[in-house]
């Protein structure tokens, strides 16, 4: 099924019960849901969460989901943004138990299918990396060795989300490479990429513009912007780069 | 994604996907929108969006023009499309 817009039932409000908590980063955490309504997704879709207070007062975010459509569970990742109405509830005081409302999935832009084939080039920068982790485990649950990059910007080794679990998939051989850059603080020996996304980046880590990528950037909006506008000057075509946005959180 | 920020940050049409839904039976994300300023297309998803509590303003990526205003009011839902000259949704199969 191609990326394009998919009929689908109407949104509705759906309970969410937390059935466990992961620590991901020191500002990062995982939500393993219990949502028994829940239709099913793609890889790249969010939820929109809903939380209440007692006086009626609501807010409401939009979240990546981390988790395969083959996952038993559904599970959003979230970073913990100091003056967020939502996110210090999600990866801060949420525990076991907590219930509350979420809807989806949403999105058929940002979305990545197996039979959408590739190569897949991935562009991450900070919490940026939960879409493309879902379309990671897609690619791993369904045993696809469709040519697959990932270029993952963090601050430093202790933010980089799913760390042993991308170093995971990336050994087991079915075509996955994953790249990280660190743009603020390297460990003594690093001697990998050590500064922010740019055109040479870009260039030397992901594939030929004529091997015809897809391409998923997500991130924060500066990085995303940059490294949109740099694919383009490098020759990939606008309609196989997808984007996606979020405020800047610095990475 | 995590656009958890009170502050007015651009991010992108992907946000607005949900409330969007709660007026088109399907996903509008990846709809093209014509700008009606300078005719550039760009599918909603990749639309940079300047949102808040009340609703969502996308904007052309080209020029600027505001293409879409959803304003969510305790009366309602308020959608102006002003500044879209089009809107094409692919069919599934397509």
């Amino acid at each position: 099924m191609p990326a394009t817009s998919v009929a689908a039932p109407r949104l509705h409000w759906m309970t969410a019960t937390v059935r466990d908590v992961i620590d991901e980063t020191p500002r990062v955490r995982s939500l393993v849901l219990g949502v028994p309504e829940w239709p099913g997704h793609r890889a790249g879709q969010h939820v929109d969460v809903r939380l209440t207070a007692e006086d009626g007062y609501q807010a409401q975010r939009s979240y990546s989901i981390a988790s395969a459509p083959q996952a038993a569970q559904l599970t959003l990742t979230v970073e913990r943004i100091a003056e967020g109405e939502v996110s210090p509830y999600l990866a801060g005081e949420a525990r076991a138990g907590d219930r509350f409302e979420l809807r989806g999935p949403i999105g058929g832009y940002f979305v990545w299918t197996p039979e959408l084939g590739g190569p897949l080039f991935l562009v991450a920068g900070g919490s940026g990396i939960v879409p493309l982790m879902a379309m990671l485990r897609q690619r791993a649950a369904a045993n696809s060795t469709v040519p697959a990059t990932l270029l993952y910007s963090s601050r430093s080794v202790d933010d980089i989300i799913y760390r042993a679990e991308l170093e995971r998939l990336a050994g087991q051989g079915d075509g996955l490479q994953v790249v990280h850059t660190l743009t603020r603080e390297r460990p003594a020996g690093w001697n990998g990429l050590a500064r922010r996304i740019d055109r040479a980046m870009l260039e030397s880590v992901g594939f030929a513009a004529a091997a015809r990528p897809r391409i998923f950037v997500c991130g924060p909006t500066p990085l995303v912007e940059a490294a949109a506008r740099s694919l383009r000057d490098i020759g990939h075509e606008l309609h196989l780069i997808k984007t996606e946005r979020f405020g800047p959180t610095g990475t | 994604m995590n656009m958890d920020r009170q502050r007015e940050v651009p991010l992108d049409g992907n946000a607005a996907g949900g409330r969007l839904r709660e007026l088109f039976a399907l996903d509008m994300t990846a709809a093209e929108i014509i700008c009606d300023g300078c005719g550039a297309v760009a599918e909603i998803g990749a639309v940079r969006v300047f949102g808040g509590a009340m609703g969502a303003i996308l904007r052309c990526a080209h020029c600027d023009t505001v293409v879409l205003r959803l304003t969510h009011t305790p009366a309602g839902l308020w959608l102006d499309m002003r500044g879209t000259r089009r809107l094409f949704v692919a069919s599934p199969a397509s």
